[in-house]
């Protein structure tokens, strides 16, 4: 039966696996060769420690507890995240105003915020306010606009 | 000492330093009020401000928000029943019954008067232990060093609680498996970075903190909606707070119940891994027996004592898990490990030559342990009635701004936008792992004990001319070491044999 426990294990078990096999990969210079210590030795001790607990976690007799994810709101979540992927991906080409501005905006409105005034006063003001305190009073230089609305 | 004490007080006392830790305190309560997000969290969001500061008020501000937090997290357990950190758990049990008895005002004094008893009584044995033992640790080698992160991190795992041992081991293991992302640190060789430059230098521990509680909190948030009654219960709740006076009687309760819980909690918060949830559970089970029959059975209905005594226990051990962070440069943690984490990103190294070397942050934290526990008194017990109001705030406009102020925090230190897209993956994955019931704090120890622990075992082996035998030849390390294998068989192993030894009773029962 696939328990919250078990899928968890597997998921571990993979991971330790890809974790040992990247181990492999790690250059070692000739003379390390004999070392006791070298740069794969921690890595493969905890590729084998993972390999070991995951399969542990696997076999034992759990609480047989399932995942519980009945009502979730999935598909809010992913736009959310996808939201954020594009926020990293604008932040710099389109300045931090703009691009954090509707970064806020799109995130009130998948959370399903529509009070445009509520929506408008949370986002651009905080906006700059952030960016003033960040670069007038902190020192922290922050591009504002995008390239092109620069003199 | 007193030249210490001294040294410390001047520099808490400067007005900027004040300032912090009003301010720590008060962002500290803010945050750690709203469920899910609790002194972790609250500390990771202040990280990259405290970057333009000097480390003593860097550290300071970090401190004040940590019990900020705490106090944050004790409000929204007793106002609404849902504690925003796992210590503050044990404080719904009597808080909220007396919340909704219309006492609410009176038990958010407790708690308030509780923690910061608890809290300055904890900060006069951090005083007196810390130097002791710091002193005593500057004899400490690189194999002890070895042997005391391993025993911080099995005693995590041991104390994750029955069941979840395993997984918290795992946990451990995936923490030390992401600290090896980046170039070897001795020899120089790039690991697992697939190829990527951005992994260059590794994962960036403030990165992995944000993305796995911060971020993961938020989007669990949006995954699993409050219903409307849950609503209409937070508005309520920070509306009607009722009288926040408290009488000769329950001041008379009160008294002995602090000083146990605060001895009590701080020894706990000492042990790494403890930490305040275990001591705020363990307050509430001592005073409960000690009530005796009658008072007893008052507890979970809303007792003055099954609220001072979680409240005290968890804000002493808060100031016990100082002890291990400030001496030994191991925290007993989650919170600690954010902070061990910011320390070194300062450029100091905690441990015991910390107290040597810059004895002014050493001592500068420890007395703002006393400042921080006087303005969360004076300054946030009256500001509560507001600070509850950050309750009504819909999480359509909150969610988005926690999400924000993650990521922006990040970006701010490294202004590399890879590290937004990483934070996206290493929060999608804590939601995977936390939905699947697997802790998050022993792989944030493990990933920030794991570049340590590594540097530690190859300086020792260097010393020893790559022998292995130091682990056993060395009476200090083969104790520590003995003692984490204790700490993570013994819960293991103790109940099998409480059933075999329950199975013989039974069987010669049946026998005789």
């Amino acid at each position: 039966m696939l328990t919250r426990d078990r899928i968890g294990a597997l998921l571990l078990l993979a991971f330790s696996i890809f974790y040992g096999v990247r181990t492999l990969y790690i250059p070692l210079l000739p003379f390390q060769a004999e070392a006791a210590f070298t740069a794969r030795s921690m890595p493969w001790a905890l590729s084998v420690l993972g390999v070991v607990l995951s399969l542990v976690l696997l076999v034992r007799r759990g609480t047989g507890a399932r995942v519980e994810a009945a009502g979730f709101q999935w598909r809010r979540a992913a736009v959310l995240c996808a939201l954020m992927v594009a926020y990293g991906l604008t932040v710099r080409p389109a300045g931090f105003l703009i691009s954090t501005s509707l970064f806020l905006i799109g995130g009130f409105v998948i959370l399903g915020e529509r009070r445009i005034w509520l929506i408008l006063a949370a986002s651009i003001p905080i906006v700059v306010f952030f960016w003033v305190l960040m670069t007038q009073f902190l020192g922290v230089f922050i591009e504002a606009w995008p390239e092109f609305l620069k003199g | 000492m007193l030249d210490g004490i001294l040294t410390g007080l001047s520099t808490a006392a400067s007005p900027i330093n004040l300032l912090m830790v009003a301010v720590g305190c008060f962002v500290g309560t803010f945050i750690g009020m709203l469920p899910g997000l609790g002194p972790i969290s609250a500390i990771a969001l202040m990280i990259p401000i405290t970057y333009g500061f000097d480390p003593a008020t860097g550290l300071i501000l970090m401190a004040g928000v940590y019990y900020g937090a705490i106090f944050g997290g004790s409000t929204s357990s007793i106002l609404i029943n849902a504690p925003g950190v796992a210590g503050t758990v044990a404080t719904a049990f009597d808080g909220y019954p007396m919340a909704r008895k219309g006492m609410a005002g009176k038990a958010l004094a407790i708690a308030a008067y509780s923690s910061f008893s608890g809290g300055t009584i904890a900060a006069v044995f951090l005083l007196i232990a810390a130097p002791s033992l710091a002193v005593v640790s500057l004899a400490f080698q690189s194999t002890d060093y070895f042997a005391l992160m391993v025993l911080g991190l099995t005693a995590v795992a041991a104390f994750a609680g029955k069941g979840n041992v395993v997984k918290a081991l795992l946990m451990t293991v995936l923490g030390l498996m992401l600290s090896t992302v980046g170039t070897d640190q001795t020899q120089g060789v790039q690991r697992f970075t697939l190829g990527m430059m951005d992994l260059t230098d590794g994962v960036s521990f403030l990165l992995l903190a944000m993305a796995t509680f911060a971020l993961s909190e938020a989007l669990m948030s949006v995954l699993r909606p409050k219903s409307d009654a849950d609503r209409a219960r937070e508005l309520e709740a920070q509306k009607n707070l009722g009288s926040m006076k408290l009488g000769k009687e329950e001041v008379k309760e009160m008294v002995p119940v602090i000083g146990r819980s605060s001895v009590l909690g701080f020894f706990i918060g000492v042990l790494p891994g403890a930490g305040a949830t275990i001591a705020s559970f363990l307050a509430y089970g001592m005073e409960q027996r000690l009530a005796g029959a009658e008072k007893g059975a008052l507890f979970g209905q809303g007792s003055v004592r099954g609220l001072a005594a979680p409240e005290t226990a968890n804000n002493a051990a808060c100031s016990g898990s100082f002890v291990p962070l400030l001496t030994l440069g191991i925290p007993g943690s989650g919170t600690t490990a954010i902070m061990l984490g910011a320390l070194i990103s300062y450029g100091i190294q905690p441990g015991p030559r910390l107290f040597v070397d810059n004895p002014s942050v050493f001592w500068a934290v420890i007395i703002s342990m006393y400042i921080g526990n006087v303005i969360l008194l004076i300054l946030n017990l009256p500001l509560i009635p507001y600070i509850a109001r950050i309750l009504a705030i819909p999480s359509t406009i909150l969610v988005p701004m926690i999400v924000f102020f993650s990521l922006i925090g990040v970006y701010f230190v490294s202004f590399n936008t890879f590290d937004i897209h990483l934070m996206v993956i290493f929060a999608v994955a804590a939601v995977a792992l936390r939905l699947l019931d697997f802790p998050m704090a022993p792989m944030l120890l493990g990933f920030i004990l794991g570049g340590m622990m590594e540097e530690n075992l190859r300086r020792a082996l260097i010393i020893n001319d790559d022998s292995w035998s130091f682990l056993w030849e060395r009476p200090l390390t083969f104790s520590i070491l003995l003692i984490a294998a204790l700490t993570l068989v013994v819960p293991m192993v103790a109940p099998v044999v409480g059933r075999a030894l329950a199975r013989r009773r039974e069987a010669a029962g049946e026998g005789g």
